[in-house]
């Protein structure tokens, strides 16, 4: 017979196409550009640029005692790759939806892929980019502990599901009501702000304490530093904070199914 | 597999879209949804539907634009849920519901196979091996290299019938995908769905050409305003729903006449069909002798030119003429007003519904001006098949080895 079979819904058939959907999302990205993926490299790198002279040569801030001597560059490109990586794909998955709007109106799928493909493009790409400038400032004198990466990498699961928690909860909501995608491009800038990125938490003043304590962002900041400058392992915290990102992940994903099957009135 | 299992079954099935149009329904909407309250401001598009498909039958939906034959055949295909009633499909689901709709017009053509053949359920593996056969049945040539942007509406329906084509479903619904390919691309993409269902295949087809839906589907449901308005044997059902169509372009006919006559436009006052006896009728036994009479109006005095045409319900065309032919000059009954008379004598047409379309043309047979149609039945018995009878006689026939080849060469 010269048909093939179709599989059923299973994970296999799943899977190869959450693979197509990445796989044409990072397409997206270079396709008809000259430079193609670099742009997607060159991006954070001038942000990187941007933060380093402003900070460091204007207002002359001075990394704080205790991060191995590191360089003000170094000390924030180590958690700024992390939070672009968040807010970028929170934003690109919570899109997902309404990018896709024509697929889904058509053809019977699960519309979760499509968060998880955005996400996982927007990874894979700053992930390439993270891995090289973490080589790059340890090739160049900063006390990378290149032990800490694997540490590191394991820690930005937790972080990246929290991310598709709230993209996929922010994608559902986003669908019935256009004004979602405003409020969070705000919220997303006042984050960066006042979560410590371009500074260090020991700065924020005593006020704000449990800000910086329940705020994941402040969270995995700090602990990319610590583990890639300070050489730390993974301590309890950490577990604490990956069970309430799955849990987060999974409500979001709860809400994401609710109204799944009413995408299609809306879009 | 027992043929007669349903493979489709559906029960009741209401569909109401939640209506959104202002900030406070979007709000109440969500609220709706999340703590499943009902009532919610929406407009039904379908209502009440039941209908089960057994394996291994062809089933055509048809019905106006807007009726819901699309989200009916979205709930089947599992891309809409619905908001009351049951839905079971106990089979994989092939659904082409707009061919291309996963296809990204940056890529080019091999590559969007892949996305698209993914979204289909096929594996990688699978779309790799049947990579050669979509590409051939696509038959679009080096544009296969090409972006998709650069492609036609046509093109990129071949290409998404093509990925349709090496999957292998229990149930394959199309929703009026035929429409945009060319002619040989139709009748390719129709012959395929033939032998998909002389192989077993179960098909739901949804479209406007009652010629497909004849071809391809034994059984037709017609959707009319969100309701099963009928649903029986195809030639029955698109009978029907073609006469209901002729009843409404009827009454907007006489709306138009009205506006013609207030503004002096050349038309078609009247025709009928009578017997020869001066008889109205829209019966007649095959070998009787049918008249159609048809008068008009033209403005500036000068005979116009009539034109009929006999065609099959189903639209298969029969024959027509038209009245300068041999130079026949109309009656003149009085200014501005001319009369035709066409005596068909022993109507060979074999018993069916036909449609009688007499058309008036301006005096030169260039412009159509205006269409009526009447309907007629022949009825009679008989074992032709066929549209018409042909004047033959049956002879006693003789071997082909009794003729010497070089006389039937020297015929020719």
């Amino acid at each position: 017979m010269a048909h093939v079979a179709v599989p059923g819904a299973g994970p296999a058939r799943w899977s190869w196409l959450l693979l197509s959907f990445t796989r044409r999302e990072l397409a997206t990205r270079y396709v008809g550009s000259a430079w193609g993926f670099a742009w997607s490299l060159l991006h954070p790198l001038a942000q990187l640029a941007i933060f380093a002279f402003v900070f460091s040569q204007i207002f002359r801030v001075a990394v704080p005692e205790g991060y191995g001597g590191a360089s003000y560059v170094a000390f924030v490109a180590v958690a700024l790759w992390p939070w672009i990586m968040f807010s970028e794909g929170l934003s690109r998955a919570m899109g997902s939806i309404g990018a896709n709007a024509g697929l889904i109106r058509k053809v019977a799928f699960p519309h979760r892929l499509l968060v998880y493909s955005a996400l996982l493009a927007c990874c894979a790409i700053h992930l390439v980019g993270y891995v090289a400038v973490l080589l790059v400032l340890k090739a160049t004198g900063t006390p990378i502990s290149l032990l800490g990466l694997p540490v590191a990498l394991v820690l930005l699961i937790p972080y990246m599901l929290l991310a598709a928690g709230l993209g996929a909860f922010l994608a559902a909501l986003q669908t019935l009501l256009r004004d979602v995608e405003h409020v969070v491009q705000v919220v997303l800038m006042v984050l960066f702000y006042a979560s410590p990125i371009l500074y260090p938490a020991s700065l924020i003043p005593r006020a704000f304490d449990a800000w910086v304590r329940y705020n994941p962002l402040a969270w995995y900041s700090e602990r990319m530093r610590e583990i890639l400058l300070k050489g730390s392992g993974l301590v309890m915290g950490d577990l604490w904070w990956a069970a309430a990102c799955v849990a987060v992940f999974a409500a979001g994903l709860w809400f994401f199914n609710r109204l799944s099957p009413s995408f299609e009135d809306f879009l | 597999m027992p043929e007669t299992a349903p493979l489709v079954c559906l029960a009741g099935v209401t569909k109401d879209y939640p209506k959104v149009s202002t900030g406070g329904d979007r709000l109440r909407t969500l609220a709706g949804l999340l703590f499943r309250r009902k009532e919610l401001p929406h407009f039904r598009a379908l209502e009440d539907v039941s209908l089960e498909v057994l394996r291994g039958q062809s089933v055509g939906v048809i019905g106006e634009n807007g009726a819901g034959k699309s989200t009916l055949l979205k709930i089947i295909a599992g891309v809409v849920r619905p908001t009351r009633g049951s839905v079971r499909v106990d089979g994989r689901v092939g659904a082409l519901l707009e061919l291309g709709s996963g296809f990204h017009p940056e890529y080019t053509g091999r590559e969007n196979i892949h996305l698209s053949s993914a979204l289909m359920g096929l594996s990688r593996g699978d779309t790799q091996a049947n990579l050669q056969r979509i590409v051939e049945f696509a038959d679009i040539g080096a544009h296969i290299d090409e972006p998709v942007k650069h492609y036609s509406s046509g093109m990129v329906v071949r290409l998404g019938f093509a990925v349709a084509t090496v999957m292998n479903p229990e149930l394959l619904i199309t929703d009026e995908v035929l429409a945009v390919g060319d002619e040989s691309f139709q009748k390719k993409c129709v012959a395929w769905l033939e032998r998909y269902l002389a192989d077993g295949g179960t098909l739901l087809l949804c479209s406007h050409s009652m010629f497909h839906i004849q071809t391809l589907c034994r059984r037709t449901v017609w959707i009319h305003q969100g309701r099963v308005r009928m649903e029986g044997p195809s030639f029955d059902v698109t009978r029907e729903y073609l006469t209901h169509h002729q009843e409404r372009t009827a009454a907007e006919r006489k709306a138009a006449q009205a506006h013609a006559a207030s503004v002096g436009v050349m038309r078609l006052e009247d025709a009928w069909l009578e017997r020869p006896d001066g008889m109205r009728e829209s019966t007649y036994r095959r070998g009787e002798t049918l008249v159609l009479q048809a008068t008009a109006f033209e403005p500036d005095d000068r005979p116009p030119v009539l034109l009929f045409g006999v065609v099959r319900v189903d639209g298969t065309a029969v024959y027509g003429s038209h009245s300068n032919e041999n130079g026949f000059v109309p009656a003149r009954l009085q200014r501005t007003r001319f009369a035709w008379a066409v005596s068909f004598d022993h109507l060979s047409l074999l018993p069916g519904k036909y449609i009688m379309r007499v058309h008036v043309l301006d005096p030169e047979g260039l412009r159509l001006y205006d269409t009526v149609e009447r309907e007629f039945v022949v009825t009679g018995d008989t074992r032709d098949y066929g549209v018409v009878e042909l004047a033959h006689r049956w002879l006693p026939g003789k071997d082909a080895e009794g003729e010497p080849r070089a006389a039937a060469a020297s015929h020719l």
